[in-house]
């Protein structure tokens, strides 16, 4: 089975990465999202943002997504067109909104603050636009950054 | 990730080498709390080989710095990568941790 491919042309590019269901693949992921990004002469900050958003909704959705130990699977997409990079995250676990998370208390002190929705909070904050739809029973979370912000 | 302990006085060093995720932090807050449970605990973590942090990794760095604080000892971070450094500002951690460019200030701001 072909889980990685990366198709590359003069105006865009897009690699797509099929992932189990387990936290190590995060790894394995964020090397193929470095490489695509030094590929196309993007700089390492850009790669380092994408790999958080992933890294955040992926432990997300292997942590808490799914009722059983069974193995599922994540497609992952990443694109570069015309300036704008778009990522996508779709799997078949709990439909889950996580934009519906609350915002964190950024301003609390050490001794009270919670960490639980930081991770939805990096993304929104570090993305230019952050979309979650649920369709044919699969979670879909859209994410785009342009290269030039 | 790898981590080397060193000591200085009576302060410990601890330098992170890798990635500190979702994957990695488990065992990382395993090593950290051990070393944070004693009493008037001087610490400096060195962030300067740690190339990628996720929020699982600000968490063990959060509850180590509880766990000392309870203790009444310190916790300084140091070296910390710009990238890297992003991801505090965020989230507003870097005005609850003390931050330093320089593995020597921090060892001095817990001594």
């Amino acid at each position: 089975m072909q889980d990685f491919k990366a198709q590359r042309n003069a105006m865009s590019s897009r690699l797509e990465v099929k992932l189990k269901n387990q936290l190590p693949e995060i790894h394995r992921l964020a090397e193929a999202v470095d490489g695509f990004f030094e590929a196309q002469g993007l700089p390492i900050k850009l790669a380092y943002n994408f790999n958080l958003a992933f890294d955040e909704i992926i432990t997300n959705i292997v942590s808490y997504g799914y009722d059983d130990e069974g193995e599922r699977f994540i497609d992952v997409s990443l694109s570069l067109v015309d300036g704008l990079v778009e990522a996508e995250v779709i799997d078949d676990a709990k439909p889950h909104d996580p934009l519906q998370a609350k915002t964190p208390d950024i301003t609390a002190a050490a001794e009270d603050r919670p960490i639980g929705g930081l991770g939805v909070f990096f993304i929104k904050t570090l993305m230019d636009k952050v979309e979650y739809r649920h369709e044919n029973g699969r979670n879909h979370l859209y994410f785009c950054k342009r290269t030039s912000a | 990730m790898d981590v080397i302990e060193e000591r200085q006085g009576k302060t410990i060093i601890v330098a992170g080498k890798g990635r500190l995720d979702s994957n990695t932090s488990k065992d990382f807050e395993t090593r950290l709390m051990g070393l944070a449970a004693a009493p008037e605990t001087s610490m400096v973590i060195d962030l300067g080989n740690v190339d990628y942090i996720s929020s699982a990794g600000l968490r063990v760095l959060l509850m180590a710095l509880k766990k000392v604080k309870a203790g009444k000892g310190k916790l300084a971070l140091c070296a910390v990568q710009s990238h890297v450094r992003e991801v505090f500002d965020i989230s507003g951690l870097s005005t609850v941790f003390s931050i330093h460019p320089e593995r020597q200030a921090a060892i001095q701001s817990v001594a």
